[in-house]
């Protein structure tokens, strides 16, 4: 059986090796999506820019586009991840970004488990009755609704009336510690200051909760048929006859196991929860890279493409570790996974 | 005159699906005296696992539902007792063995992890850690085991609810980490598993069908329950898989002195393990009394078909003796008596009148069991072909 340290680590670094050609395509794609245009795009985007500027536009977008591709992968592999039009660079604005986000999506990660997971043990345990439908109401509301919809009402009739704040990480612009992770909740943590814990817990209830909510589906519906599986196994029936309470043969003997093919659905969830960033933290005034994703594809402005290409390598690096990480705990949960 | 571990009062299970409504057992009295083996034997679909599923009310309520009855255990009616109370009354009050060992062992745990829950829950409740349904009286009695391993003798013989506060607090001091690994390690030899340190660390998916059902057989016993329900524990494995676990549970009965509840297809399986025997048919429970006594004069023309058609190596007659027709579909019964379709003793009477439902309670509380069949012409039973 391969099931050691060793393979596990050979398991992962064989994963990371897959990663490269992923990575790579999606450069590739984002740079072309961006890049190949039939007409002279520079004077649409930038009506009101200097000469200079548009000079600079025309000039990059007059080379053949394997050429601008080349010059830009270089610059990359070199650690230069560009700069918007206006030279400002795009690396040190992720890296002050990108923990918001991991934040956020941290946050609705959690809710998503903690709330959703459980809602489809009690679908699959009354199913066909009314707690079964209610859940089954909840999450698909969730899921049929679009996500900038969700977030306005959240952020605009919800907000108000549960007196949670609706915007921004604190309530302060600038809280009186250092932000050393840029985690708004870590950050207060770290600094021992406990008033704005509980401040920045409240900013990021709201836009957790829509994200959560709106992507919650396929954890409660696969939990749901999981359970639905495991349930009339006879291993459930043994775990009863311990003389174990129902709470954990449903939540240990059944979940457990149920749990290993949810796993693999949570892995996908967070390119759901991610894409939902773009919004959501439009929305909520969220200092993440969703909201510079929005700015860098020219909502309400000029396109950045240096920083859209950067935003979706983040992403996408982001989903496939996400999934290695779905896939790892999938070996973990099943012992007869074998890892090499 | 003892007080019956289990007696079933005119249980009546039903299942009501969308095709109707399926009368799966009808009207079963039995009794097990403790220390007493009782068999059920029965074909495929006459009621037998729901049977044993609706003792410790292991079934799905809907679809099944108990119409009628009392399942009184140890002086208690189960029917009426809430689900949430249910788990009181599994584990050290009533164990069970099921048929499938590939499916009855959680996959995701160690076997250590699963013998030593069970174990855990008995401790916590010989503690009083825990509720249990209430001090049995009748505990398995593991005295016959002959002492071998002295240590195992010592845990085994230990009470299952210490009577004062001082046995409650001298059985906390004993409990370590070590103790319940020794006593784990204790079911395992109990069950004659070779080796049983690297089992402990092993998956039920590394184990053979044999492995896992000794693990169950231990698993179940750990808990020490008042009452054990086997059902069909050999009847998924191999022919000698089968020959092995049938003769470490002929020994296990000898060595605990058990009440045991054990179902089969196989009468040859229950011959061998029992001391009463129960034949059910569609629903019924159609002769009752002691093993020999329904070998060798059985009373209900079923019984007799069947142990007719039991292949010997010295029997020639050829083709093998069948009983006509097959068994009714237990959501249209037959009017009258359930068998009088397939009957060569069939009368006008037994299409039309049921015959009464076996009574065994008043009977059987004793040290023998007296032979009941339920067919109107059961004394001319005995001269058929």
């Amino acid at each position: 059986m391969g099931r050691n340290l060793e393979d596990l680590l050979i398991f992962i670094g064989k994963r990371f090796l897959q990663l490269l050609p992923v990575l790579f395509g999606i450069i590739l794609l984002m740079f072309l999506v961006t890049h190949v245009f039939p007409l002279n795009p520079c004077p649409r985007w930038y009506p009101k820019a200097s000469q200079q500027v548009l000079a600079n536009c025309e000039a990059q977008f007059s080379q053949p586009v394997l050429t601008q591709f080349w010059t830009y992968f270089t610059k990359l592999l070199a650690g230069n991840w560009g700069a918007s039009q206006f030279g400002q660079p795009v690396y040190p604005v992720i890296t002050e970004r990108f923990p918001a986000t991991l934040e956020l999506v941290l946050a609705s990660m959690f809710l998503m488990i903690f709330i959703g997971i459980p809602l489809g043990v009690i679908g699959a345990q009354y199913a066909g009755r009314w707690a079964d439908h209610l859940v089954r109401v909840l999450y698909l509301s969730g899921w049929s609704i679009p996500t900038y919809v969700g977030a306005i009402v959240a952020a605009v009739f919800l907000a108000p009336v549960v007196g949670l704040p609706a915007g921004h990480e604190y309530s302060t612009t600038s809280p009186p510690f250092a932000q050393v992770t840029h985690m708004s909740v870590v950050d207060a943590i770290l600094a021992g200051n406990f008033p704005y814990t509980v401040d920045a817990l409240e900013h990021l209830i709201l836009p957790a909760g829509v994200l959560a909510f709106i992507e919650m589906g396929n954890a409660t519906r696969m939990t749901r048929s999981a359970m639905l599986e495991v349930m009339p196994l006879e291993y459930v029936k043994s775990a009863r006859m311990k003389g174990l309470s129902n709470f954990i043969v449903m939540y240990k003997h059944a979940l457990r196991n149920a749990l290993i093919t949810a796993t693999t659905v949570l892995g996908v969830t967070a390119g759901g929860l991610l894409a939902g960033t773009v919004v959501i933290e439009e929305v909520f005034s969220w200092p993440g890279i969703g909201a510079y994703a929005f700015a860098a594809l020219g909502g309400g402005g000029e396109p950045n493409f240096d920083g859209a290409i950067a935003v979706v390598i983040v992403f996408a690096l982001g989903v496939v570790i996400a999934n290695l990480i779905a896939d790892i705990l999938y070996g973990v949960l099943d012992p007869r996974v074998d890892w090499r | 005159m003892t007080t019956p571990v289990l007696s079933v009062e005119n249980l009546s299970v039903d299942y009501e699906v969308g095709a109707g409504v399926f009368h799966a057992v009808s009207d079963i009295s039995l009794v097990i005296p403790p220390g007493r083996v009782v068999g059920i034997v029965g074909e495929t679909g006459c009621g037998k696992s729901t049977l044993a599923q609706a003792i410790p009310r292991l079934l799905p309520e809907p679809p099944a539902r108990i119409r009628s009855g009392k399942v009184i255990f140890q002086g208690t009616d189960l029917v009426p007792v809430p689900k949430a109370k249910l788990p009181m009354v599994r584990g050290t009050g009533i164990g069970m063995i099921f048929q499938e060992p590939l499916n009855s062992l959680n996959p995701a745990f160690r076997i250590y992890d699963q013998i030593a829950e069970a174990v855990q829950m008995r401790h916590w409740r010989e503690d009083g850690i825990l509720p249990s349904f209430h001090p049995g009286p009748a505990p398995f009695d593991y005295s016959r085991r002959p002492i071998t391993m002295p240590s195992t003798a010592d845990v085994l013989s230990r009470p299952v609810m210490p009577g004062t506060a001082k046995d409650v607090m001298a059985a906390r001091r004993v409990r370590t980490r070590t103790d319940l690994r020794d006593e784990v390690l204790d079911y395992l030899r109990l069950v004659r598993i070779n080796d049983p340190e690297t089992i402990l660390s092993l998956y039920p998916h590394e184990l053979s069908g044999g492995m896992r059902q000794r693990i169950m057989i231990a698993m179940a016993l750990s808990a020490k329950p008042a009452l054990l329900i086997a059902d069909e524990p050999t009847s998924a494995l191999d022919v000698t898989i089968q020959a092995q676990v049938l003769t470490l549970m002929k020994e296990l009965i000898d060595e605990v002195s058990a009440s045991i509840l054990y179902i089969s297809h196989d009468l040859g399986v229950v011959a061998e393990t029992a001391d009463d025997l129960g034949v059910m048919y569609a629903g019924r429970l159609v002769e009752f009394g002691p093993v020999a006594e329904i070998f060798q004069t059985p009373r209900h023309p079923y019984t007799k078909s069947l142990l007719r058609s039991i292949p010997t190596r010295y029997k020639s007659d050829w083709p093998m003796p069948t009983i006509p027709g097959s068994v009714p579909n237990l959501s249209q019964l037959p009017a009258g008596c359930r068998f009088h379709p397939r009957c060569s003793l069939a009368r006008p009477v037994c299409t039309q009148e049921p015959p009464p439902a076996l009574r065994v309670i008043e009977t059987t509380v004793g040290a023998t069991t007296s032979h009941h069949a339920a067919c109107h012409y059961a004394e001319e039973v005995p001269g058929l072909p």
